[in-house]
């Protein structure tokens, strides 16, 4: 549905035809997923508004309703994201702004970035030292996922509020946690070969395994609900029938 | 497309890099496990583009990146580290690494790294 919308300095108000105004300090959630922006409104039931709008009228509703909804927000530089798939982002900067803890995710919030990072999308948070200014000073990294790339990010803030971040994030994740000892390092290096993007035949090759061997760990992997299946390849021989296709097509053509 | 070395100790980590930069088109011209082996073979391949480990017996990556600059300054090393050695950046981009790859790593993106470098 197309709709104006009017962005004031504590609501949103959404014309034509839907008619509706969302003051932000009624927003309870907010998250971002492929460039749609779901904003719930509490109520009794609560409202979801999905939402798509010009990049700039987005950027500008996001940090309004971040900075004003009813969230747990600190504030904290962060640097997002500073590596991704694997790859040093050489040109991330430190911002300064704050943190947004929302019901579905948390918000990286500056005057000019807005990062969503939904808890159903963290891969990995962990209390770690960066050098910062010459000092070596305690940050989050928090691993997450934005489409099928793993990016890292992180957060450098005052240690009591870092830990009280850090306490929900493991705690918001805690389901995701594994023991360590579930898989053999054959599966391990399986898992590592997948989260670099090789196919079953690339697996199969490089760690010499064959087809059955590589079905049981992946069995073990979707189990454990580390991987999920994206489509399933199948391999074919010819019927008597294709092989005499294939013997008559490559004769030469009679004059 | 670059002719690459690949330099890292554990044969796991070459065969997956030398799988990636295959798919990438890329050529590899050669693999060292060591930081000594590295230079040596730097100096026999002359190779377009090397992508370095640094922790590795014998001489790390950063003393073989330092070495490998010291022959050629217009050698292009990325560097390849695991997570939590990220401290090593700064040294590695002081002593002339012109990209910096933490594993694990995502084959597009270290694809996209390596195009890029190859390019400046």
């Amino acid at each position: 549905m197309v709709s104006k919308i009017d962005i004031s300095q504590d609501q949103l108000q959404i014309m034509d035809p839907i008619n509706a105004t969302v003051p932000f300090k009624s927003v309870i959630d907010l998250e971002e997923k492929k460039k749609i922006l779901f904003i719930t409104v509490k109520g009794s039931p609560e409202t979801v508004y999905r939402l798509v709008t010009v990049p700039k009228a987005m950027q500008v509703l996001k940090r309004m309703i971040i900075m004003s909804c009813s969230a747990y927000r600190l504030s904290a530089y962060f640097m997002s994201p500073a590596i991704r798939g694997g790859v040093l982002v050489t040109d991330a900067q430190w911002e300064k702004g704050a943190v947004a803890v929302l019901k579905t995710g948390i918000w990286f919030v500056s005057q000019n970035k807005q990062v969503c990072v939904p808890l159903s999308e963290v891969a990995g948070i962990e209390l770690t030292q960066r050098d910062i200014q010459k000092k070596q000073l305690d940050v989050i990294k928090i691993d997450h996922l934005e489409n099928t790339e793993v990016v890292t990010s992180f957060v450098l803030c005052p240690v009591s509020t870092l830990q009280v971040l850090l306490n929900f994030l493991k705690d918001a994740t805690k389901e995701m946690d594994m023991k360590g000892d579930e898989l053999d390092p054959v599966s391990a290096q399986v898992g590592m070969l997948v989260y670099s993007g090789m196919d079953s035949h690339a697996i199969e090759n490089m760690l010499n395994i064959p087809h059955n061997e590589l079905d049981a760990i992946v069995d073990k992997l979707l189990k454990l609900g580390l991987v999920e299946v994206m489509f399933t390849r199948r391999e074919v021989q010819l019927t008597p029938k294709g092989v005499r296709f294939i013997s008559d097509a490559v004769k030469p053509p009679t004059p | 497309m670059g002719r690459i070395l690949i330099v890292d100790d554990t044969l796991f980590m070459r065969t997956l890099l030398k799988n990636i930069l295959f798919t990438g088109g890329h050529s590899i011209v050669g693999e060292a496990g060591d930081g000594d082996e590295a230079i040596e073979k730097y100096k026999e391949l002359k190779p377009d583009l090397v992508t370095m480990d640094v922790v590795m017996p014998k001489m790390n990556g950063i003393e073989a990146l330092k070495a490998i600059k010291g022959i050629d300054p217009n050698a292009k090393v990325i560097m390849c580290t695991a997570v939590g050695q990220e401290q090593m950046v700064k040294l590695a981009i002081k002593s002339g690494a012109r990209g910096y790859v933490v594993k694990p790593f995502q084959a597009p993106k270290v694809l996209e790294e390596i195009k890029n470098v190859l390019g400046s």
